[in-house]
């Protein structure tokens, strides 16, 4: 089963700094017909202006993990973390039993355009971390790039979460495709951050979304006239 | 969503107020509190800190990290922790004493935290909170890691918040 979340039909936010589209429920936006899919309990897809940012706040009890398709993200918290990230890097944050961050654009001139992704852990009250690796781009063309997952000896490296969830990541050309087996019993979210794809002979555009039931593989396929890139989270 | 809301107030210069300010705002997190943290401006003109380079380099930064208090906070918050620097602390001090003036603060924590044990110069703080009926809960900062202290009243106060809810509640 397959059912498609349209890009439109997102929620929201437009603070002049900051325009934000909410897959699910979020902040102002408020849909409890879309609470998450899964362990996957939100996907921002946020541009934030030059210079301008997420000022100190808090978080308990979540794996944040954010992935920036163009830009500068300045991330700094109270673990004593200070850190710039930028496309082909994974950030992924376990909040924990608390912490307090901010996050703003590194640049002064340029906007920044990131996806930020919250997946409920499996376990509360864990120590707070904070992880961040580079990766080559050529990596994931062509194919699905393991970013984060539960598995602390995966290879190459990504990022831990505590969560039976693994979120990758493609860049597929025009015509490129990857197939990806999805083991009885577990669940998918496609997320088409930019550009155009096909999964399963069902189109995505830039900001849609689809949620994969009962279906045992997935083939995804660049479908316009230019690269897309994608986020496949593999879910319990 | 939690059932207690924890409004952080802080004046610093240089950051250490603002350090034990996050301590405490994450120790009322780790007690599963709603956060809002909120630095209060500077009474000295921008003459006057700009003749301070690391006043004028810490405050751009705060600035950007956070935004003055506004009216809704003290109506959303049950605590409210007021963090400032010993030797200064007359900001917060027209912070606490404007609190009556914006809402009903009867019932509410007022939470002072200074870095150090000299508690006569919150003197002025714990009154003024006094005297808007809030419920006031000094911290004991003269322990040997202040940044433990603060977290571990973060936790206390908001536990002590939560307390005083359901009390009123099974009323």
């Amino acid at each position: 089963m397959l059912i498609l979340r349209k890009a439109e039909d997102r929620g929201h936010t437009d603070l002049g700094w900051l325009d934000s589209y909410h897959t699910f429920s979020f902040g102002g936006y408020h849909d409890p017909k879309h609470m998450g899919f899964r362990a996957l309990r939100v996907l921002n897809d946020d541009r934030v202006a030059a210079g301008k940012g997420f000022g100190a706040h808090g978080h308990r009890d979540m794996e944040i993990l954010s992935y920036v398709l163009e830009g500068g993200l300045a991330h700094k918290d109270s673990m004593g973390e200070q850190h710039v990230l930028g496309p082909n890097e994974v950030q992924a944050m376990s909040a924990g039993s608390g912490v307090i961050h901010s996050e703003f654009n590194a640049s002064a001139t340029s906007p920044t355009h990131f996806l930020q992704i919250w997946i409920v852990p499996a376990v509360e009250d864990l120590k707070p971390t904070y992880q961040q690796f580079a990766y080559a781009s050529a990596e994931k063309r062509g194919a699905l790039r393991l970013i984060a997952g539960p598995d602390k000896t995966s290879s190459p490296p990504a990022a831990v979460i505590h969560q039976d969830a693994r979120m990758y990541a493609a860049v597929l050309g025009p015509g490129d495709s990857v197939d990806y087996s999805i083991r009885p019993g577990r669940h998918a979210w496609v997320q088409c951050a930019t550009g155009a794809i096909d999964v399963n002979g069902l189109a995505l555009k830039q900001g849609d979304g689809l949620a994969v039931s009962d279906e045992s593989a997935l083939r995804l396929r660049g479908s316009n006239g230019r690269d897309a890139e994608l986020l496949l989270f593999d879910l319990a | 969503m939690s059932d207690v809301n924890v409004l952080i107030v802080f004046y610093s210069r240089y950051g250490t107020a603002e350090r034990i300010a996050l301590a405490a705002g994450v120790g009322a997190i780790q007690a599963r509190a709603n956060i809002r943290l909120r630095r209060v401006a500077d009474h000295a003109d921008a003459k006057t800190i700009d003749a301070t380079p690391a006043w004028r380099e810490n405050l751009d930064r705060m600035n950007r990290d956070y935004v003055a208090p506004r009216p809704a906070d003290p109506q959303w918050a049950d605590v409210i922790v007021m963090a400032t620097p010993l030797e200064s602390h007359a900001e917060i001090e027209s912070f606490c004493s404007s609190l009556r003036a914006i809402a009903p603060m009867t019932g509410k924590i007022a939470a002072p935290l200074a870095l150090g044990d000299e508690e006569s110069a919150l003197g002025p703080i714990y009154a003024a909170a006094a005297c808007a009926g809030m419920v006031v809960v000094p911290a004991k900062m003269d322990s040997g890691d202040p940044i433990a202290a603060a977290r571990e009243y973060g936790q206390r106060i908001t536990e002590m918040a939560r307390s005083l809810k359901q009390r009123s509640i099974s009323r």
